[in-house]
Order: structure tokens, then sequence, then C-alpha cells
């Protein structure tokens, strides 16, 4: 039996199709993710999964029984940890976690045993007794992930939870979920970020404009690429007439500059490297590096919509 | 549920300074405006005697001792106009044979003109027939004495008697039978408008609205911590966190108005009356309309924010209209009057009102606890139809 099927799911916001009829399954033990731009419909589809906002369409079936028909047995089991911050700022963090493990019947020694492991796995153990509006970004993130996981859930459900904190406290969030992961706990999660998704996830679905695109493997998902080749290129300077003697390049499908790097997409990688040189020489630039990028999921998306994942 | 109140009563610090403001305001206010001394509202009696004899003239005399009313002499004509227009409440009328009856130890015959208020009327028909009954008393002691005196000595009969009459009169002035008979305490001195009272009653009234508003407001502020959400998602059922919330604002509001109560009494010596317990059932039920009033208006404005912008404005005039902040003594319009019964302040306060200042027992809190209960159940069916669970 599939741990959580998602079937047909739509939610529409007047004449925003937030979340369009998608499809999707949830494999026990597995990290899933989410991937897809700001305004995909990812917190939409989450929080139909986390029985918050009911669908105009579909079902959730979680362990084969509809969420829709009885959400008790998901809610007891589910850990979510929302996009935005869910504490009460004037609370210290203690009392926040207190707080969120008695509204999972949490209680007495145990919940103390819950709050000291919870507190340890997200790092923050030496805070706890201060007001969490006195916290950073980062320790915030942390705690709202904490409160999510006092009463160890089956399913965790992380929306975006790297989003605006520094790189120390990000790879710290990673590494937990990983760890959370390794214990056993089936993770889903979403993110606008291609390398945070690639790095933890088994199977991805790509997200856009309240469809899935695409699902698979990450190597799943770049065999769907294949044979297109990202070039990167540095000029010492870049000017039109280069980039016109660029794009007269036949099979060059793409042109974009990005920051200080000409980046191009071609299907062909044999001639390419000659032709581009013959070109460049025609101008008065000099090329002074070649950067050939692996595929990856960033290059998928580019392929599927035309569009950048990151605005 | 537990859980929710237990958070609720956490969260109190970010609110516990409303509360103690309003309690404050509520006794500060009392202290000013309530011991000033100035009694806003003393309905008029006219007097019309027709009785030559001394004895009417020591009824008229004693009848101005009392303060609930303001007294002036007048013809039957004038006053029979006078009475018409409403510009005086009653009249009385002093038979002319009031001497005789009182001679006679017969109940004189005093008349009461016209009907328009039955509480007043029942105030002032208890004070004239307890001035009548002491006179008749007096007149009846100085009678036995002189009778008994004049068994041994010559004595000016007249004279005595006068001076008899005086001491005995005295005597009850100095002497009320307070702890004999409740019923004296209320005609005496505790049957009218006591403007210390209704400031009291009105203020403690008003001011707890706000603490209770604003304390079942959090849950807007929830929603703008997204932990509104968060609780939504967990096995707490909707039940519980909505009931959970309301009980520890109701907790809170009964709290703040006990301590209204208990301010009232020990720093201004408010009397209560004799029904105290009527007195905390209104106040009970009251503190349940306003918390289910403070439901419905969460539920119609978005934040927190636009709470506290519309909280100050629909309380102050239901505060108005309901008389917490004047006497609805002094209103004459009928339409002020009727939407005065569309507010729960009203209820409270008049039933209130009823048992500590005009003499009622329990029974007079009867009729205000069901209308408040009503009206906030109403309150509560509405406003969790408009909630969003989302
Ligand atoms: N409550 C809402 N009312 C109206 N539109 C909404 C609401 N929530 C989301 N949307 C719209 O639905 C789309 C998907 O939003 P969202 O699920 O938050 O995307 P993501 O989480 O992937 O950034 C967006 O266009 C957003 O503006
Ligand atoms: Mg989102």
């Amino acid at each position: 039996m599939t741990f959580l099927k998602v079937r047909e799911l739509k939610k529409h916001f007047k004449d925003v199709k937030a979340v369009n009829e998608i499809n999707f399954e949830v494999k026990k033990g597995e990290i899933f993710g989410l991937l897809g731009p700001n305004g995909a419909g990812k917190s939409t589809t989450i929080s139909m999964i986390s029985t918050l906002v009911h669908p105009d369409g579909g079902d959730i079936f979680y362990k084969g029984e509809s969420i829709l028909k009885n959400p008790k047995p998901l809610q007891k089991k589910l850990g979510v940890v929302p996009q935005e911050i869910a504490l009460y700022p004037t609370l210290t963090g203690y009392e926040n976690l207190r707080f969120w493990g008695n509204v999972y019947g949490l209680n007495g020694s145990l919940l103390k045993q819950r709050i000291e492991e919870v507190s340890k796995i997200i790092g923050i153990k030496d805070r706890l007794k201060h007001q969490i509006e006195k916290y950073s970004g980062g320790m915030k993130r942390r705690l709202n992930i904490g409160a999510a996981l006092l009463h160890e859930p089956e399913l965790l459900i992380m929306d975006e939870p790297t989003v605006g904190i520094d790189p120390q406290s990000r790879n710290h969030i990673l590494d937990t979920v990983l760890e959370l992961n390794k214990k056993g706990m089936t993770i889903i999660y979403t993110s606008h970020y291609m390398e945070e998704v690639e790095y933890l996830c088994s199977r991805i679905s790509i997200m856009d404009q309240g469809q899935i695109i695409a699902s698979g493997s990450k190597g799943e998902l770049v065999e769907i690429i294949k044979g297109n080749k990202r070039i990167n290129l540095k000029f010492d300077n870049i000017s039109d007439t280069l980039l016109g003697k660029i794009k007269e390049i036949s099979y060059i499908n793409n042109v974009e500059i990005i920051s200080d790097e000409v980046a191009i997409t071609t299907n062909n990688g044999e001639a390419i490297f000659k032709d581009i040189i013959n070109k460049v020489s025609e101008t008065d630039s000099s090329i002074l590096s070649i950067d050939v990028k692996k595929p990856n999921l960033e290059e998928v998306f580019l392929h599927l919509t035309g569009k950048a994942l990151r605005d | 549920m537990l859980s929710i109140i237990k958070l609720r009563f956490l969260r109190l610090r970010d609110e516990y300074l409303i509360i103690v403001i309003m309690t404050a305001m509520a006794l500060g206010l009392t202290a000013i405006f309530g011991t000033s001394g100035l009694s806003i509202y003393r309905p008029t009696v006219l007097i019309i005697n027709e009785d030559s004899s001394s004895y009417s003239e020591m009824f008229i005399e004693e009848m101005e001792r009392d303060s609930t009313f303001k007294f002036e002499m007048s013809g039957y004509d004038e006053a029979a106009e006078i009475v018409d227009e409403g510009k005086a409440l009653t009249a009385v009328l002093i038979d002319s044979d009031f001497g005789e009856s009182i001679d006679r130890g017969d109940t004189p015959n005093i008349g009461i003109l016209k009907v328009t208020d039955d509480r007043y009327i029942f105030t002032l028909e208890r004070l004239i027939s307890s001035i009548s009954n002491r006179m008749l008393t007096n007149v009846r002691i100085a009678e036995i004495t002189v009778g008994y005196l004049e068994n041994f000595t010559d004595i000016n009969r007249e004279k005595t008697l006068m001076s008899i009459y005086d001491i005995a009169e005295e005597s009850w002035r100095y002497r009320r039978p307070i702890t004999v008979n409740r019923e004296m305490i209320n005609v005496d001195g505790n049957g009218g408008y006591d403007h210390l009272k209704h400031t009291m009653v009105g203020f403690s009234i008003f001011f707890s609205t706000y603490t209770l508003v604003f304390s079942i407001g959090t849950i807007l502020s929830d929603r703008q911590y997204n932990t509104w959400q968060r609780i939504l998602i967990s096995p707490v059922s909707k039940a519980s966190l909505l009931g959970g919330s309301m009980i520890a604002s109701y907790i809170i509001g009964v709290f703040q108005v006990g301590i209204l109560i208990l301010g009232g009494r020990y720093l201004f010596n408010v009397d209560w009356g004799s029904s105290i317990l009527g007195v905390i059932l209104i106040a009970a039920a009251f503190v349940f309309t306003m918390t289910c009033f403070g439901l419905l208006l969460s539920s119609i404005v978005k934040t927190y924010s636009q709470l506290a912008t519309v909280t100050p404005i629909v309380l102050i005039s239901t505060a108005m209209l309901g008389g917490c902040l004047w006497p609805l003594e002094i209103i004459n319009s009928r339409v002020l009057l009727t939407l005065a019964n569309l507010t729960p302040h009203k209820w409270a306060v008049e039933g209130i009102k009823d048992i500590a200042m005009y003499g009622s027992g329990f029974e007079a809190a009867i009729t205000p606890t069901l209308v408040l209960a009503g009206m906030g159940i109403l309150f509560f069916g509405i406003g969790i139809k408009m909630l969003r669970f989302e």
C-alpha cells in the first residue's frame, strides 16, 4: 500500500489555478522533493496534505485511507514545518516547544526528554531560555523545525525550510534532514533551490504553474535533457557583435548572459569549441575561460519551461 | 483543550497590561466621577398640601430629607398640568384631614397623582408610608406617655405632646432600625438613585469589555503568527481550540470583574445589596456574552490591529447606549431606550442596579441573566459561522 498518494488534487483561488489536478506518490522511508519556482503551488499542495486547506477536487490517501474523510490518523503522525515561522514570539524557546508538545499529547517527563532530544538535534540547547523574538533568523528556522519533531512524526513535511538564512544554519538543516531520514522518517521537502533537492531527495517532482511537469529520480530527470550541454564562457569584454557572432552558430539553441558570463546550450558537443573560437576571433574580444556544466535540474527546468528556476 | 488554556494564560504576558490598565481605569474613574457628589438625576415630585395642621408640615419636612427626589410645592391644577407634560414624575396629594387622621391614629390618606415609572413610584410609596407610619407611631408614643404622666402631675398637654413627639422623632433619626429590617433601610436611604453606585457599575461593565474582547482577540494574533494554522493541523480539534480560548478569556474576565466588585466594596464602600449572588450571576453572564461578542468581532475583522481599531468605537458606542457612562434614568427618548435593550451592557447595568441600588432580591437577576445568555449564544453562533479556519 502506498504511504501517501495524491490524486487529481485541485485548488483554485478565483482565477489562479494554484494547484491543477496533480498526481504523485510518496513511499515510506524516502525523501520526496517538490521543486518549483515561487508561486508554483508547492505551499498550497502542502496545505492540503496537512489538512489545513480543503481541496476543490481530488483526494489524498494516507496508508490507503482518504484524509478528507478522516484526517485524525494522519494528523497524529504528521509533523509540518511551515514556510513561515509559526511560533509565539514573546514566549521562550522552551515554552514554545512545551506548548507544541502538549498539542501532540506529550506531557511530563516524556515531554521533557523529547525537548531535550529535539533541542540537541536542532542545535539550539543553550538558547531555550530566551524569548524567540530575540533569536536570529536561522535560530527561529531551527526552532520552527524542532516544534514539528517533538512527537516523532512518521511523515515530516518541510516547506522551504532554508529560505533567508545564513549558510551555516542551512547546512545544519540539510544535515538534520538526512539524519532524520536515516532514522526512518519519511520526508516531503519543498524548495526552489535545485541544489538542496538534488542533495537530499531520492525522488523529485518538478512543479510549475500548479502542475507537475516532470517526476522521477535525479538521474531520470536529467535523462530528459540528455545530449543537451550547457557551456559557460568568460570574455574580457562582452559586446553585441560578440553575441551576434555566437548566435550565428546554427546548433546553438540558446544564448544568455548570466552576470559576467555568456551561457549557451547546445546539442552538439563535438564541433562546438572549434566554431566558437573561430567566431570569437572575428571580434576584438578574447576568451578567458570555458566551463562545460554537468547537467542538473536547473537545466531540466529551463529545458521544460524555457525559463530559469530562480527569478 | 488544556494545552490551549495553558497557552492563553502563558500569553497573558503580552496582554496583562490591558487588564491592569482597564481595572485601574474603572476604579480610578469611579473615584473621580462617582464621589464628586454630582448626582445627575433626581426626579421632581410635586406636593399638594390641602391640610393646615402642623403634621402635614412635619410630613413634608421629612419627605424633603430624602435625597432620591426633588420636592416642590404646588397647587392641584398646576400640578396636574406639570405632571401631564412630563416635567415632574408625579404629585403627592396630602388630604385636608391629614392632621386629624394622625391625631386619631388612622392611616392618613395620601394620594399619588400619576404613575409613570414603576420603580420610582414604588420607592416614593414606600417613602410615604414609612414616614406616615413613623408619625403615627410617634403620636401614639406621645399620647401614651402624656396619659401616663397625667396620672402623676398637672402638665400642659399640648406642649408636652409636641415635645415628646419631637423626642420620639429624633430617636428614629439616629437609631434607624438598620439591622432589624432590610426593607426599612431600602426605604430610608438605599431605595433611590445613587450616583457612586451607578458609576461603579457602569465603569466596571464598560472597562471589563475591553479585556474580554481583546483576550479572545488573541486568536487573531495567532493567525498573524501562523500558529493558528499550525494548531489547526494538529490533533487538537477546532472545538478544543475555540473552547479552550473562550474558557481562558472567561476566567480572565471573571477574575477582573471579581476584582472590581471587591474593589467597589472595599475601596468605595459600595453596598452590593441584599443578593450578592444575583450580582455575581449577572456579572458572570455578562462576561460570557462579551466573550462571545469578542469572538464575533474577531471573526469579522481580519487582523489584531484591525480589531484594536474597531473595538474602542464599538465598545464606547454600546456602552453609551447601554447606560454605562450615564444612567438611562435621564434618557427620555423612546428610540434610545429601545436601542439600549439591544446592548448587553444595559441588561447587566440595570440588573445589577436593581439589586444593589433599588433593593431587589435574587429574582431580579434572572431575566437579565437569561437575556445575556441568549445574546451570548447568538453572538457565538454567528461568530463561529464567520470565523476562518484556514
Ligand atoms: N490564499 C490564497 N488566495 C489567493 N491566491 C493564493 C492563495 N494562496 C496562494 N495563492 C496563489 O496560488 C499560487 C501558488 O502559491 P503557493 O502555493 O504559495 O506557491 P509556492 O509555495 O510554490 O511558492 C500563487 O499564484 C499564489 O499567489
Ligand atoms: Mg511556498
